[in-house]
C-alpha cells in the first residue's frame, strides 16, 4: 500500500494530495460498515427472528424468479427458433415492468445506513456516485432484470449459437438500461415523496394504476369469461381494439430500450451487424440517460440538501394566541345517561383517527380491496351464490385491515416515549389502536354487504351473522398477536420513503398465517354447514370461534402494560432512532 | 492572512420560501475560538451545516483555510472535524468500529486508525464500553464518541454543533480541556452552544445570529462595548461594567426573540 498521509495537520504547501489508495480505503470501510451493520443487527432483540424469516424468505423468492426467468428464456428460444421475433419485445417489456414491480413490493438496495452521511467526510463526487451505484447492485429488481435476462441471451443462444455475442451484449446492454432506469426512477421518487402532498398525489396515482390493471385484467383475461358468449365476444372486441392502439404506437414503442433490444436481435440474426451495432448503442443512450439524470439527483444529495415538510413548516409561524382563562372549561364530569369511551382511550382514538385522516396510503390500502370486491362481483353475480360471494370478500378485505396491527406503534416514532412518561395504561392505548381497527374491519364488512347486495342480491341473515362472528375471532386473534409483535418487534415507519417494508419480515409472515388459518377454520365451517344440510350450525359455531378469540383478546391485552415494560428498550431503540 | 473560515454573502432559503440564513459574511481567523449564538431557529445549525457541506447554501460562498468548499470538497473535508447537530453515528455500530470506520474514511491508514481510536475511546472514557452498541449509549456518550469522531483525523478546523449538551460535568472538563489544547497548537474552533458561560470562558470571539442575519460580532469585550454605548442612554448610569455574555445576548436578541415578561403569568397557573 502507498504510504497514507496520516498527518493532515500540516502547513498547507506541505500537504500531499488524496491518493487512489486512501479512496480505496473508503470504499473498503464502506462494505466493511454495511457488513458490521449487519452482523450487530442480528445482536438486538427480534433481530434471529428477521434472519429467520430471511433465511425462509430470499430462497421462497429465489424460486419465484427462477420461473419466470427460466420462462423467459425458453420463450425466446421458442420464438427465435420460429422465427417470430416480433413477440421478443413482449418478454423485453415484460422484464420491465416486473422490475419495476419488484422494485415496489421489495423495496430499493437495502441502505442498512443512511448513504447521504457519507458527504461529510472527503469524497469527491465520482467516488459518493461509485458508492451509491456499487452498493445499490444488489436489490430484488436488479437481480429480476439480470437474471431474466441472462436468461434470454442463453436461450436464444441454444437455438441459434451463431449470435451467441450479439445476444450477451445486447441483453447485457438492456440489464443495464433497466438498473439505471429503476434507481433513477426511485431516487426522484424519494425525493418527490419528501412532502406530504406530493406523497397523497403520488399515492393517487398509484391507486388509481393498480385499479386501472386491475380492470384491464378482469376486462380482457379470458379466464374471467369462461362460458359467457356475450362476455367473450366484448373481451376480443376490446383485444382487438387494444391490439389497434398497439400497432399505431409500435413505431415510437420500437425506440425504445424494449423495442431497441429486439430489433438488435433481429438485425443479430440477420447477419446485420452494423444495425445492430446502432441497435445497442440506442440502448447504451439511453442508459446514459438514465445514469445522467440518477446522477443529477445524487449531485444534489452530495452538495447537501434538506428533503422535509420540516423546514417549510418553520415559515409558518403561527401567531400567538392569548387564551383568556375562562376558555379553559373544567373537565366534563362522567355522564351516567350515556356510554363514553375512558377519557385515555378516546384521546388515543382520535389521535389514531387524525393519523389515519392524513394517511393516505392506508385509505387507499381500504379503498382498492373493496373496489375489486365490486369488480369481482360484477363478473361473479349469478354463477355464484352471494353467500359465498359475501364470506369470501369479507375474508380478502380482511387481508387489509388485519395486518395494521402487527405495527400498531410503527408511527409512533419517537412519539412513544410519550406514552412511557404520561400515566396511560398500555392496556387503555392499545384499547384505543385496536379499536380503530375493528372499525375499519367494520367499515369494510359494510361496504361489501352494500356492494354485493347492490350488484347481486343481499347475503342470508344467517350468512351475515356467520361471517361477522367469523370476522370477530379473525380480528381478535389477529389484535392479540399483532399487540404482541408490534411491542416485541416494532420497525419505524418511514411515510417520506418509497416501497420500505413496513413491517418486519417475520410480522409480515405471521400474519398472513394468521388470515389462512382463520380463513380455513372459517371455510371448514362453511363447508361442514353447507354439505351435511345444517346452515344453522355455522353461527353458533362461529360464535364459539368469536368468544374464543375475545378470551385470547382481553387475556393478552391484561399482559400489554408488562409487555411494554418488558420491551421498553427495544421500543425506543427502534422507534427513536433518526 | 487566510481565514480559517471564510463565507460571502452566505444564504439559505428552503422550499416554501423560508430563508434560514440572510447573506451573512463570515470571518474567523486561525487559531480563533469562535462562538456563534443566537435564539432557536436563528440559522446556527444551518449555518453550520453549510459551512461543512451538508447542506448547499442557496447563494454564497464558504471556504475553508483558502480552499473552496464547492471546487474543492474533499480538500476542505479533510481539513476539517464536525460534531453535526443529530451527532451523525452509526447506531448499529460499536464505539471502536465506528471510529476505526471514520478514520479509514478520512484516509488514516489502519493501524494509525487502530492507535488513535483506543487513545481517544480511553481519553473520552468509552474504553469500557467496547461491546456495546452506540444506539446503546447514553445521549452524553453518543456526543463524545462523535466528538472523538471529529477530531480522530486530527482536523486543523473544528465545528461543533451543541458539544456539551447532555455530557456531565467531568466529561465537559476534559472535552474543554482538549479542545483548548487544539486551539493552543493552532487549530480552530467554530462553536455554537445554548450554554453562554462555556462560550463566555472559551471563546475569544462571539457572533450572534438573529431571524438568519448577524446582529453582533467580535471579541467579548467589542460586544460589551456595543451594548454599553447602545443602552447606556437609556439606563441613566444603571449599567454595570462587566456585563456578562447572557446579558449582552439578551440585550442583542433578548426584546426580539419574543423572551416574555418574566411578570407575566399564565392565566391558568394564578
Amino acid at each position: 500500500m502507498a504510504e497514507v498521509d496520516n498527518n493532515i495537520h500540516r502547513p498547507a504547501g506541505e500537504r500531499k494530495p488524496w491518493t487512489q489508495d486512501q479512496t480505496r480505503a473508503q470504499f473498503s470501510a464502506i462494505a466493511n460498515l454495511r457488513w458490521r451493520i449487519f452482523r450487530n443487527s442480528l445482536r438486538r432483540k427480534g433481530g434471529m427472528g428477521d434472519l429467520v424469516a430471511m433465511v425462509i424468505m430470499v430462497p421462497l423468492f429465489g424460486l419465484m424468479i427462477i420461473g419466470p426467468a427460466v420462462g423467459a428464456g425458453v420463450l425466446a428460444g421458442y420464438f427465435v427458433h420460429q422465427g417470430e421475433f416480433q413477440y421478443l419485445v413482449i418478454i423485453l417489456w415484460a422484464i420491465f415492468l416486473l422490475a419495476q414491480l419488484t422494485s415496489i413490493q421489495l423495496g430499493q438496495p437495502g441502505t442498512t445506513f443512511d448513504p447521504t452521511q457519507l458527504i461529510r467526510f472527503p469524497l469527491n463526487f465520482r467516488g459518493y456516485a461509485a458508492v451509491r451505484v456499487f452498493f445499490g447492485l444488489i436489490s430484488p429488481a436488479n437481480a429480476v432484470t439480470t437474471l431474466m435476462s441472462l436468461c434470454m441471451a442463453i436461450g436464444i443462444t441454444v437455438v441459434e449459437p451463431r449470435i451467441w455475442l450479439y445476444a450477451f451484449v445486447t441483453m447485457g446492454a438492456y440489464a443495464l438500461v433497466n438498473i439505471f432506469f429503476t434507481r433513477m426512477l426511485f431516487i426522484w421518487v424519494d425525493r418527490w415523496l419528501s412532502t406530504r402532498r406530493a406523497r397523497e398525489v403520488f399515492t393517487a396515482l398509484i391507486f388509481t394504476f393498480g385499479m386501472g390493471a386491475q380492470y384491464l385484467n378482469f376486462a380482457f383475461n379470458p379466464g374471467f369469461h369462461s362460458g359467457h358468449k356475450h362476455a367473450q365476444a366484448l373481451t376480443a372486441t376490446r383485444l382487438a381494439a387494444a391490439t389497434g392502439y398497439y400497432h399505431r404506437a409500435e413505431p415510437l414503442l420500437a425506440l425504445l430500450p424494449p423495442g431497441l433490444t429486439a430489433n438488435s436481435i433481429v438485425a443479430a440474426h440477420a447477419g446485420h451487424a452494423g444495425i445492430f451495432a446502432a441497435e445497442v448503442l440506442g440502448v447504451l443512450v439511453f442508459t446514459a440517460l438514465f445514469f445522467v439524470i440518477f446522477a443529477a439527483r445524487l449531485y444534489k444529495e452530495f452538495r447537501g440538501e434538506n428533503l422535509s415538510d420540516v423546514a417549510n413548516a418553520v415559515a409558518k409561524t403561527p401567531a400567538r394566541k392569548h387564551v383568556a382563562a375562562t376558555a379553559i372549561a373544567p373537565a366534563a364530569a362522567p355522564s351516567s345517561l350515556h356510554f363514553s369511551p375512558p377519557p385515555t382511550v378516546a384521546a388515543v382514538l382520535a389521535k389514531e383517527f387524525l393519523t389515519l385522516r392524513r394517511n393516505t396510503g392506508i385509505f387507499y390500502a381500504l379503498v382498492a380491496p373493496l373496489i375489486m370486491v365490486v369488480l369481482f362481483a360484477n363478473l361473479k353475480v349469478g354463477r355464484v351464490s352471494a353467500d359465498l360471494l359475501f364470506a369470501s370478500a369479507v375474508a380478502y378485505t380482511l387481508m387489509g385491515v388485519a395486518p395494521l396491527a402487527y405495527n400498531s406503534l410503527g408511527l409512533e416514532a419517537a412519539g412513544i416515549q410519550f406514552f412511557f412518561l404520561a400515566p396511560v395504561k398500555m392496556r387503555d392505548v392499545f384499547i384505543a389502536k385496536n379499536l380503530m381497527n375493528v372499525g375499519l374491519a367494520l367499515v369494510e364488512i359494510v361496504a361489501v354487504f352494500c356492494a354485493i347486495t347492490f350488484i347481486g342480491k343481499p347475503p342470508s341473515a344467517l350468512i351475515v351473522l356467520s361471517v361477522v362472528l367469523w370476522a370477530a375471532f379473525t380480528m381478535f386473534v389477529s389484535l392479540a398477536i399483532g399487540n404482541n409483535r408490534s411491542v416485541t418487534s416494532p420497525k419505524k415507519v418511514d411515510i417520506a420513503k418509497m416501497a420500505k417494508n413496513q413491517t418486519s419480515q417475520l410480522n409480515a409472515f405471521i400474519s398472513i398465517g394468521v388470515m389462512l388459518v382463520a380463513a380455513g377454520v372459517g371455510a371448514a365451517i362453511y363447508a361442514i354447514g353447507h354439505f351435511l344440510h345444517r346452515p344453522w350450525i355455522m353461527p353458533p359455531a362461529a360464535l364459539v370461534l368469536a368468544a374464543i378469540g375475545f378470551f385470547v383478546y382481553n387475556y393478552s391485552l391484561g399482559t400489554m402494560d408488562q409487555l411494554l415494560a418488558d420491551h421498553r428498550d427495544t421500543l425506543s431503540e427502534t422507534l427513536c432512532k433518526a | 492572512m487566510t481565514p480559517a473560515i471564510a463565507a460571502q454573502s452566505l444564504t439559505r432559503t428552503f422550499e416554501g420560501g423560508f430563508t434560514a440564513v440572510d447573506h451573512i459574511d463570515l470571518a474567523v481567523e486561525p487559531g480563533q475560538f469562535f462562538g456563534f449564538l443566537g435564539p432557536n431557529g436563528a440559522g446556527k445549525s444551518t449555518t453550520i451545516k453549510m459551512l461543512t457541506g451538508l447542506l448547499a447554501p442557496t447563494a454564497g460562498t464558504v471556504s475553508i483555510l483558502g480552499e473552496d468548499l464547492v471546487s474543492n470538497p474533499i480538500e476542505v473535508k479533510r481539513n476539517i472535524g464536525v460534531v453535526p447537530e443529530g451527532m451523525a453515528l452509526f447506531g448499529r455500530l460499536t464505539a471502536s468500529e465506528y471510529l476505526n470506520f471514520v478514520g479509514r474514511m478520512y484516509g488514516l491508514d489502519k493501524p494509525t486508525t487502530r492507535q488513535r481510536a483506543e487513545e481517544l475511546l480511553e481519553f473520552m472514557g468509552l474504553a469500557n464500553e467496547q461491546k456495546k452498541l452506540i444506539t446503546d449509549f447514553s445521549h452524553g456518550m453518543g456526543k463524545k464518541l462523535a466528538l472523538a469522531a471529529a477530531v480522530i483525523h486530527n482536523p486543523k478546523v473544528l465545528f461543533l454543533d451543541e458539544p456539551f449538551e447532555g455530557v456531565d460535568a467531568i466529561a465537559a472538563g476534559t472535552l474543554k480541556a482538549m479542545l483548548q489544547g487544539m486551539i493552543a497548537r493552532g487549530a480552530t474552533i467554530f462553536l455554537t452552544s445554548h450554554v453562554l458561560e462555556i462560550v463566555e470562558r472559551l471563546c475569544t470571539h462571539i457572533a450572534i445570529i438573529h431571524r438568519g442575519h448577524i446582529v453582533a460580532n467580535g471579541s467579548l469585550d467589542e460586544l460589551r462595548a456595543g451594548v454599553q454605548a447602545r443602552l447606556a442612554p437609556d439606563a441613566g448610569g444603571g449599567l454595570r461594567d462587566k456585563l456578562t455574555l447572557e446579558e449582552i445576548f439578551l440585550a442583542t436578541v433578548g426584546s426580539e426573540a419574543g423572551v416574555t415578561n418574566p411578570e407575566q403569568e399564565l392565566s391558568w397557573l394564578k
